[in-house]
Parts: C-alpha cells; sequence; structure tokens
C-alpha cells in the first residue's frame, strides 16, 4: 500500500501545483495499475471477504461492454431490418471481422458442427478483449486530467480526480485476464462434456489403451496441463498490455528525467527524440492490440476444439 | 506484495466474469446468433442464385440448340412437302390430261359412230324414197299397175341388186 499512498501524495501535490522531485517508476505504476479499493469510484459492500467496489478497471470493463453492446447490436439490428439484407457502413467493418472470426478462427479448430454453439462465445471473447485493449490506447483521462488541471480545478476528492487514479487498459490486469481465462477453462470442459458427455470428456484427457504405470506419469502432467493452458493466456495478455504502456511512459518519462537533471533545454532536446520513438510504440501497439486479442480468441477456439476432436 | 501490478483483487475477477457473461447473453440474443443466421441464409441465397444463374445459361444453350434443330427440321419438312406437291401436281395434271384425251377420243369415236349410223340411214332412206320414185315412174311408163305381189317382188330385186352394186 505504500506506492499507493505516494500516488495519492503525488497527486495531491500536482493538484497544487508544487514542485516536487519527478518519480518516473511511481508515474508508470500510476498510470498501468488500477485505482486502489481505499479509493474506488464508487464504494460497494464486502461480501465474503470479497470487495466488490468499482474501481476503474471495473469501470472501464462495464464501458467497453457498453459500447460494444449499444454498437454492434445497433448495426446488426439495423441491418437486419432491412428488406434486402446489404451491409452498409459499420455494418461492413463488423461483418469482415465477424466472418474472419467465424471462418478463420472458429470453424477450422472446432469443426463444422460446433460453429454455431461456439462462434458466440469466440466472437464475445475476440470483441471484448480487442475493445478492452484498444481503449487503453486512447488517452481520454489524460485529456480530462490536463482538462481539470488547466480549467475546471475541481476539488481533491472530486469524481473526475478518482477518475484519474490507475490506467485505463484493463486487459494490462491479471486479475481481468484470469478471469476471461477462466471462461476459457469453463468453455472447455463444457465443449468437451457437450461433445462427448460429462463423464468421458474427464476420460479424455488422458490416451486410452496405455500400460498403467504410463498414467502415473501422465495423469499428473495433463492436469497440469489443464491448468497451464489458461495460465498462459492469463499471462501473456496482461504482460503484452502492461509491457507497451510501461516502455512508452518510459521514453516518455525521459524528457522530465532530463528536465529535472540538466534543465528544460535537455529536455526539449530529449523530447525531440522520445516523443517519435513514443508514437512509433504506440503505433506498435495497435498490432499489439489486435494481436494479443486474436491470439488469446485463437487459442481459446484451438483449446475448445481439442476437448472436441480429442487426438492423442 | 505492494506492487500493485500483481495485487490479487477478487472483487475484479469477479466482475469481470459477469460483465462478461453478461455482454455474451446480451450479445448472442441480439446480435451474434441472428446475424450469424443472416450471413449463413445469405450464403446461401447467393449460392442458389449462383446455381440458378448456371443452370438458366444451361438451360438457354439447350433451349436454343432445341430451337435451332426444330426449325432445321421444319425447313427440311417444308421443303420434302414443296417437293411432294410438286410431283403430285405433275402427276395430277398427267392423268387428267390422259383422261381428257380419251374422253375426247370417244366422243369423237362416238360421233363417227353416230355420223356413219345417221349416213347409213339417210341412204336407206333416200335408197327407198329412189326405189319408190322409180317404181312410180316405172309403172307411169308401163301404165298399169302391177299387183301387189310384182309390185313386192320388183321392189326386192331391186334393192338386191343395189345391195349387190354397193358391195
Amino acid at each position: 500500500m505504500l506506492v499507493q499512498e505516494q500516488v495519492q501524495e503525488h497527486a495531491a501535490a500536482a493538484a497544487h501545483g508544487a514542485a516536487e522531485k519527478f518519480n518516473a517508476g511511481e508515474v508508470i505504476i500510476h498510470h498501468v495499475a488500477n485505482s486502489s479499493h481505499e479509493e474506488p469510484l464508487f464504494r460497494l459492500p464486502t461480501i465474503l471477504g470479497i470487495d466488490f467496489s468499482v474501481t476503474k478497471h471495473v469501470l472501464m470493463l462495464w464501458m467497453v461492454a457498453a459500447v460494444l453492446f449499444v454498437v454492434v447490436t445497433w448495426a446488426v439490428q439495423r441491418y437486419l431490418k432491412q428488406e434486402r439484407l446489404i451491409p452498409s457502413g459499420v455494418m461492413n467493418a463488423l461483418e469482415a471481422l465477424v466472418e474472419f472470426v467465424r471462418d478463420d478462427i472458429v470453424q477450422p479448430n472446432v469443426g463444422r458442427k460446433w460453429v454455431g454453439a461456439w462462434a458466440p462465445l469466440i466472437l464475445t471473447l475476440f470483441f471484448f478483449i480487442l475493445g478492452a485493449n484498444a481503449i487503453g490506447l486512447v488517452p481520454v483521462f489524460d485529456v480530462l486530467g490536463l482538462l481539470d488541471h488547466f480549467v475546471l480545478h475541481t476539488g481533491e476528492h472530486s469524481f473526475l480526480k478518482q477518475l484519474l487514479h490507475g490506467g485505463t487498459t484493463a486487459t494490462s490486469n491479471f486479475n481481468v485476464t484470469a478471469a476471461l481465462a477462466t471462461i476459457t477453462f469453463g468453455a472447455i470442459i463444457v465443449a468437451g462434456s457437450m461433445a462427448h458427455g460429462f463423464v468421458r470428456h474427464w476420460l479424455n484427457l488422458a490416451p486410452h489403451g496405455l500400460a498403467w504405470p504410463i498414467y502415473i506419469l501422465l495423469i499428473p502432467i495433463e492436469i497440469m496441463g489443464m491448468f497451464v493452458r489458461p495460465f498462459a493466456l492469463t499471462m501473456r495478455l496482461a504482460a503484452n498490455m502492461t509491457g507497451g504502456h510501461i516502455a512508452i511512459l518510459a521514453i516518455l518519462s525521459f524528457v522530465f528525467l532530463f528536465t529535472e537533471m540538466a534543465g528544460a533545454a535537455a529536455g526539449v532536446g530529449v523530447g525531440v527524440l522520445s516523443l517519435p520513438l513514443g508514437v512509433g510504440i504506440s503505433a506498435l501497439e495497435i498490432i499489439v492490440v489486435l494481436v494479443q486479442a486474436y491470439v488469446f480468441t485463437l487459442l481459446t477456439a484451438v483449446f475448445i476444439g481439442m476437448a472436441i476432436h480429442v487426438h492423442h | 506484495m505492494d506492487n500493485p501490478l500483481v495485487q490479487v483483487d477478487p472483487g475484479l475477477f469477479i466482475w469481470t466474469i459477469v460483465t462478461f457473461l453478461v455482454l455474451l447473453t446480451l450479445l448472442a440474443k441480439f446480435a451474434w446468433t441472428p446475424l450469424l443466421q443472416a450471413l449463413e441464409s445469405r450464403q446461401a441465397l447467393i449460392r442458389k442464385s449462383l446455381d440458378d444463374a448456371q443452370q438458366a445459361t444451361k438451360d438457354l444453350e439447350r433451349l436454343s440448340l432445341e430451337s435451332a434443330q426444330i426449325i432445321s427440321r421444319a425447313r427440311a419438312e417444308a421443303e420434302a412437302i414443296v417437293s411432294q406437291s410438286r410431283s403430285d401436281g405433275d402427276r395430277l395434271r398427267e392423268e387428267i390430261k390422259q383422261k381428257a384425251r380419251a374422253e375426247a377420243d370417244h366422243i369423237v369415236k362416238n360421233a363417227e359412230r353416230q355420223i356413219q349410223l345417221e349416213t347409213s340411214r339417210a341412204l336407206e332412206q333416200i335408197r327407198r324414197e329412189a326405189v319408190d320414185l322409180s317404181v312410180m315412174i316405172a309403172s307411169k311408163i308401163i301404165q298399169r299397175n302391177l299387183s301387189k305381189e310384182d309390185n313386192e317382188r320388183l321392189i326386192d330385186e331391186a334393192l338386191k341388186q343395189v345391195e349387190t352394186r354397193r358391195h
């Protein structure tokens, strides 16, 4: 909690406009971590020891979900209302993405028979992760912060100030990615049970007809594998989403570090280099955002496919 | 662990799952299922349209081929009919001509026979007249009436003489 206190102090100091020594690590952490449970956006009761307060990442997830639902449903319903089904506008892009997910991610892995059953899950995963990844690239709250700092001057504990705590990329939080991986974990079991029956699915984990000593070795390995897969999904997405942001923030921090060390001129000089580099990494992030959403959903589809089509 | 990047946050974990499942349910109901169905049916429609177009092209080709065959067959038939009727006409004309000629011959022959008959009858009559005149003249000359028997005998003799002269 030490860091969070520091973050709050820093924020408070910044709000007063006081000159304080620039702490790059603290700033970076502040921009990628979730807002603290000590100061949530909405305080909700703690049930069974779990604090359900709405932190910034919960808010971001809700925003992504709401925007996604409204945009996708609006586009689809508008498309379906037509007498002749001719896609236009947003629907063109949406249809291209939906067909890509259906034909290149879902169908090759789960097979033609199960496309209808699993396409909605994979589609939702893809768009949800993509949306949550992508919104982290848009500095909405940084702009709000600037606006607050120079124009609005709201109070220290205003809702707007609360919003400024924490990073916007929910998928960089491994609690979020672990939850998504848990969805995958559950989907694998459901897929196996739907295709082969519940008991048969568990028997399918290990190949049949081997000598019994091999099973002593194999069964623990397969059970480990069952958990390692979602764990790898969790870490891959969270680490990738955190890494790029840290890199951008670190490079931009050079400007302030050099300003403190050698004056404004040095800061501007470094900024001339840092800014294009930051832009370049942001561009790279766009690709990472797409690739990670793709990888997560592709692997989910592959795992579901493995549960349906058992190969040993 | 006081690093905020690796803080376990069960609240966020559960919120994520809840948010995702709610989004999944809503999107599946209102967007994905109808959209996927629409895409599927449109795909089927496009496939059917293309098949139909192909079938129509094939049908058209077959029909044009068939109609060409029908036309050529009709033309050949028409030609056959024309030539047949031409030869029929020729034959008929020939027949009619023949019949007409035969009839004409027949008429001519009849007329000739009639003429002959009339001629012989006239001659007979003339001859009888002549005989009667001769008898009258002869009786006048001999001044006496011959008996009926003599008369008939004389006529017969005279006729016989005429007959023999004619032959």
